[in-house]
């Protein structure tokens, strides 16, 4: 690529394949397209502890995962995320009540999810986890090339910037939405969600008991019979449909001792999510 | 199964994954505007800053002339250097994320240049996380001057059919006044806003001054003059309902935009 200066209608261009062209145009968005496209650290997996279903719940569901987690350190490179749980809820039904706009809320729940990426590491600093600050982020490879296991921030940093969401007040790219595309853009192929139930279910299970597990599907599947209540964001799903790495996304239940485990080392246990890839 | 150790809200069971948490079960929301009074403008990228002194030189101009009157938020664009950016990205196979982060790099860049024009009246560079102190910057008389790109970055989502991240400066202005609880943002850009057809290769295009957001929609033009995605946010939006596209280089445009008047083109909720 040439790095020329095109003048002659009063500005000054580089020329490039998208010189003078409006980024807006389907057509030209459709040049920047291709079949393959590059994976930056493709054998990591991406393991993401629940707040409100893993953490909240205390020692007795946080340490046997904790110690799994160490135990598989050296054996899988993994990226941790963590969720804010019962803080957040509370931090959101305090904000909306006072009004805040949909970005002010965003802006505010990281704060809970990153307290609880403080507690994990005090749990297992001993075993070379680090909290990775967003600012950090190319430090990642440093990190995994050591054997370290790096916390992420889960929720993406959307902050005031949140865009409006379809329906009512509550910002919707939440922490699984941000670990999803945390894992896509550095061309992770698998993400691990440890929760506190089997996997995904055709209704909540915790408020109806003729829910069924779904043990098998595909996201194509899965979005032509969206359930109505999910134990994943939404807008996950939505952005799935789009990307080119994460084939896999596994739900398991973290109080079941070994699953994860047993998930990371690729076995199928609770919900398996597959993507069928129409490229490599 | 262990207790969670809960706080009692009126969230506390909520899973928080779907659409419409939020308005069920009779739960009200009230929005509280934040700084509803200001002017939240555009400096284009490819239409003004890369047109260089000529163009941006009046512009600023009316900005210094008017700073006493209104508190004014600069958002940059980007311009040729982005998408000789995104193109390089483009040719690397490398994720939209990655474009994202990169391209965040001009409009950064073009921002601090319009503060070393405006430092005399007042231009201060801000980030994303200074956002909280606007308040003080204006009641210093100061003219925030920041990036136009929303803060997404690596965690920009993928793009259907492409690479180019669909949240860019027109992006990140509409949402800081849709934040702000602001009702119009003002794009500064070549043109005066919408027309029939592409005024830079047919001059006999006939300009639309007004249209809703649902009918731009609706018309589904292959190109158009905002990001996509803003056209889209906007028909769902709470405070900023009205997007104002001028000629920057239409000397007074800018100052009638800001006195209120409906020049350029206007594209409304409804």
């Amino acid at each position: 690529m040439t790095s020329k200066l095109v003048t002659g209608d009063g500005r000054t261009h580089i020329s490039s394949s998208l010189m003078r062209e409006s980024l807006v145009d389907r057509r030209v968005i459709a040049k920047t397209n291709s079949e393959r496209e590059f994976s930056i650290l493709p054998d990591v997996t991406l393991v993401s502890l629940g707040g409100h279903s893993i953490f909240d719940r205390g020692k007795g569901a946080l340490l046997p995962i904790a110690d799994e987690l160490s135990a598989a350190r050296g054996k899988h490179q993994m990226v941790i995320g963590v969720g804010g749980g019962t803080r957040v809820r509370h931090t959101i039904s305090i904000a909306l009540d006072l009004g805040l706009p949909t970005g002010g809320v965003a802006q505010l729940v990281g704060a809970m999810e990153e307290a609880n990426a403080v507690f994990l590491n005090a749990l297992l600093a001993k075993h070379g986890s680090i909290v990775m600050q967003r600012e950090h982020f190319w430090e990642l490879p440093l990190y995994l090339e050591n054997g370290m296991m790096p916390i992420v921030i889960s929720v993406p940093p959307y902050h005031f910037w949140e865009p409006p969401p379809e329906e009512g007040p509550m910002p919707t790219h939440g922490s699984d939405f941000g670990l999803f595309i945390h894992a896509e853009v550095l061309g992770m192929q698998k993400i691990i969600f440890v929760k506190d139930e089997d996997g995904l279910f055709t209704k909540d299970p915790k408020k109806h008991s003729d829910a069924k597990q779904i043990k098998k599907t595909t996201l194509a599947k899965l979005l032509t019979d969206m359930p109505e209540e999910l134990i994943l964001d939404r807008l996950l799903f939505t952005a799935w449909k789009t990307a080119r790495h994460v084939k896999k996304v596994q739900i398991i239940n973290g109080l079941k001792q070994g699953e994860l485990t047993r998930a990371l080392a690729g076995e199928d246990v609770g919900t398996v999510i597959e993507k069928e890839m129409t490229h490599a | 199964m262990l207790e969670r150790k809960r706080i009692e809200s009126q969230f506390a069971d909520s899973p928080l994954t779907g659409v419409g948490d939020g308005e069920k079960g009779g739960f009200t929301y009230d929005a509280v505007a934040m700084m509803p009074d200001v002017k939240v403008v555009k400096i284009g990228g490819q239409s003004v800053m890369d047109r260089g002194r000529a163009a941006l030189f009046p512009i600023l101009e009316e900005v210094a002339a008017a700073k006493d009157m209104y508190k004014l938020l600069l958002c940059c664009g980007g311009g040729t250097r982005a998408r000789h950016i995104y193109a390089m990205a483009s040719d690397l196979e490398l994720p939209t994320g990655i474009l994202a982060a990169l391209g965040g790099y001009v409009p950064r860049q073009n921002a601090r240049m319009l503060q070393m024009l405006l430092a005399k009246h007042g231009g201060i560079y801000i980030m994303h996380d200074d956002f909280e102190k606007l308040p003080l910057y204006f009641r210093l008389g100061c003219i925030p001057i920041m990036t136009g790109m929303p803060p997404f970055g690596y965690w920009e989502k993928p793009t259907e059919n492409g690479r180019i991240p669909q949240h860019r400066t027109d992006a990140g202005v509409f949402l800081s006044a849709e934040v702000l609880g602001c009702k119009r943002a003002i794009f500064v850009k070549d043109e005066a806003g919408l027309f029939e057809d592409d005024p830079k290769k047919n001059p006999k295009a006939k300009h639309i001054p007004r249209i809703t957001a649902s009918d731009l929609l609706k018309a589904d033009l292959p190109d158009m003059i905002l990001e996509r995605v803003v056209i889209e946010y906007l028909v769902r939006a709470r405070s900023c309902h009205e997007l104002q596209i001028v000629n920057g280089l239409e000397r007074g445009m800018l100052t009638r935009a800001l006195a209120g008047e409906d020049v350029g083109t206007l594209i409304t909720k409804a």
